[in-house]
């Protein structure tokens, strides 16, 4: 009985020193630790894909057709015999690459309509409001699916029309944040000093409200993934050479012997989507 | 997924009575919301049309040229007459909103169908997936909600707070896929080939809800966070109430309140899942409805769609912003008191 209740004051002991020793080190938890260091792999596959995989992602080998993961294929091989981990690899480029330009797009023009309207108010706010209203009121996943299909099929309107998806929500998100801001004491001795509208703008409502459109941005950046993803395995993205990672599912559910083919890829989308937002959840935290 | 959450973070104090502030007339606050909600719908109507129309490539000309669109030339003609495909854009824009309003969103260029009664014939099946789905949701998150404030183990308890941004960072078709894969392949719980079956329909709306729950169970388990830490918690416990009842009798209400507008909000992620989970198991619905005209450029049809959905998200979230003030009893009580002063 002694000996069972003796051990917890110990235990706990080495396993909390570890990570609050980490913590004095660098300032970041470890799963935040563990999430960057996940993402940098990630950007390392899209910049370098050679450095990760001596397989090439479009080199069929018809005698290694459908084989399980092991040493030589880590994530098995496909239909034509092609290694399944070298086209996820190759994969990255264009689903980190489509993420970036999707959130670049929803964070500019939703940040330049939000600024506007809470930075002028009166008429622009209202008129601005009802825009992002009507956006919002169309599930960010049917617009994505209007906007592509207008657009072509092909990764990068896949990227643009989730980018127009997401104007909205930047839009919100930046008006409340200068709303917040233009009502200091500050702003106002500002322009009693004789600041001009503009230097008000970029010398103090800009600075103070970017903090937290930056968590939104990288929140956005999983969220485009998993879009584009999504519009990847409906078929709205590229057609088949190319490897986009939603494509990857959508082309090994067709192989019910394959399992690997979907959970592969499922895996790489889910772990990279997680790090980014617990990543976007810390800088929000040390907000 | 996730922005509905950072959406609820950040808008909560204002939106937790519906955008209501206290102090202004109850009547004139809803007349605005309607009339606002009016101007949305009727704006997204017209930006479908815009973006379907203005960007490249005229789809109903495609199809009426097309030789093999099966249609004679009167026919076209009429089509053509219909949809004022040779008049400048703003008039097919007045053409197709004016019809609108008086309810008629026009006819299928591929299959020649009513668009009305093409939706009408396929809501249902995507109302009961997204009914099951949200029910599933709001039970899901309630008991992550709870789990997360009251399991016994500390672990446990840290463990499904994690839970929502596991959820969040899943793509609802990997969670179609996986429960297919587990349950109709392996296991043979139900099978693929019959997806309206009552199991096919649940796992369907398993799917659909597990991302749901996740804002839904972050906001709960933050508004509990806040409710348990008021003083009428530590009376009520001090006067022997046991953690279930408190939980039942003094927390449920004020902690699910905001939740209300949240779930409102979630309306627009369920219709847009509810389109890729319907193709992911194979059902009919909107969804097919949806990937057909797209395929087929048939713009009258992916008009129809986004404006049902604008509808159905404008609608919801109207009536939540004027349920809300209603339940709050701190809003009730400062309108009656306000009132009382104007009468004295």
């Amino acid at each position: 009985m002694s000996l069972a209740v003796a051990p917890p004051p110990v235990v706990p002991q080495p396993s909390r020193r570890l990570p609050s020793a980490l913590r004095g080190v660098l300032g970041i938890p470890p799963t935040v630790l563990a999430s960057f260091v996940i993402i940098v792999i990630v950007f390392g596959w899209a910049l370098l894909p050679g450095l990760f995989t001596a397989h090439s992602p479009v080199l069929a080998d018809p005698t290694a057709r459908f084989e399980p993961p092991s040493a030589q294929h880590w994530f098995g091989t496909d239909y034509l015999g092609r290694d399944e981990f070298a086209r996820v690899v190759y994969g990255a480029a264009s689903s980190m690459g489509t993420a970036l330009v999707a959130v670049g797009i929803g964070l500019f023009a939703g940040g330049v309509i939000g600024l506007l309207a809470g930075f002028f108010g009166s008429w622009t706010d209202s008129v601005l409001g009802r825009l992002v209203d009507t956006l919002l009121a169309i599930p960010a996943f049917l617009l994505a699916v209007v906007v592509v299909s207008a657009l072509g099929f092909e990764t990068i309107n896949a990227a643009i029309a989730t980018g127009v998806s997401s104007v909205a929500i930047f839009a919100r998100l930046m008006r409340a944040e200068v709303m917040k801001v233009r009502h200091n004491v500050f702003v106002e001795s500002s322009y009693l000093q004789g600041g001009s509208r503009r230097y008000v703008l970029f010398r103090h409502v800009l600075p103070n409200a970017y903090r937290s459109v930056l968590a939104l941005a990288v929140l956005q950046v999983g969220n485009a993934i998993i879009v584009i993803a999504a519009l990847a395995f409906l078929g709205y993205g590229s057609p088949p050479p190319a490897s986009d990672w939603g494509l990857l599912v959508s082309d090994g559910q067709t192989y019910q012997i394959a399992p690997w083919l979907v959970y592969c890829p499922a895996i790489v989308i889910v772990l990279t989507v997680l790090s980014i937002n617990r990543i976007s959840r810390w800088l929000r935290k040390t907000n | 997924m996730s922005d509905v959450t950072l959406l609820a973070a950040e808008a909560l104090p204002e939106r937790a009575a519906g955008n209501w502030t206290r102090g202004r007339p109850y009547l004139a606050y809803a007349l605005q919301r309607l009339g606002q909600a009016i101007i949305v719908i009727v704006l997204a109507y017209v930006l479908s049309f815009l973006l379907i129309s203005v960007l490249p490539g005229n789809p109903i000309a495609t199809t009426l040229e097309n030789p093999q669109s099966g249609l004679s030339p009167a026919q076209v003609k009429q089509v053509e007459s219909y949809y004022g495909v040779t008049k400048p854009v703003l008039v097919q824009l007045w053409l197709a909103l004016s019809r609108f309003v008086r309810g008629q969103l026009g006819v299928s260029l591929v299959s020649h169908q009513r668009v009305t009664s093409l939706l009408a014939g396929a809501l249902p099946y995507t109302a009961k997936l997204a009914g099951l789905a949200l029910l599933i949701a709001l039970i899901l998150s309630a008991a992550i909600a709870y789990g997360a404030q009251y399991l016994p183990a500390r672990w446990a308890r840290g463990l499904l707070r994690s839970v929502p941004s596991l959820f969040l960072s899943v793509p609802n078709f990997i969670i179609g896929l996986l429960l297919i894969r587990a349950f109709s392949f392996q296991l043979h719980t139900f099978d693929v080939l019959s997806p309206d079956s009552p199991v096919a329909t649940a796992f369907a709306a398993l799917a659909l809800a597990i991302p749901i729950c996740a804002p839904l169970a972050e906001v709960l388990i933050a508004n509990l966070d806040h409710e348990s830490a008021q003083e009428y918690v530590l009376v009520a416990r001090s006067r022997g109430l046991g953690k279930a009842r408190l939980f039942a009798r003094h927390l449920v209400k004020p902690s699910a309140l905001p939740a209300v507008t949240i779930a409102a909000l979630i309306v627009g992620e369920l219709m847009g899942g509810a389109l890729i989970t319907e193709e992911v198991f194979g059902r009919n619905g909107i969804g097919s409805v949806m990937y057909t005209a797209v395929s087929n450029q048939d713009t009258p049809v992916l008009q129809a769609i986004v404006a049902l959905a604008a509808v159905v998200f404008v609608v919801v979230n109207l009536l939540a912003d004027l349920i809300a003030p209603l339940l709050d009893p701190r809003v009730r009580l400062a309108g009656r008191s306000r009132r009382e002063v104007a009468t004295a």
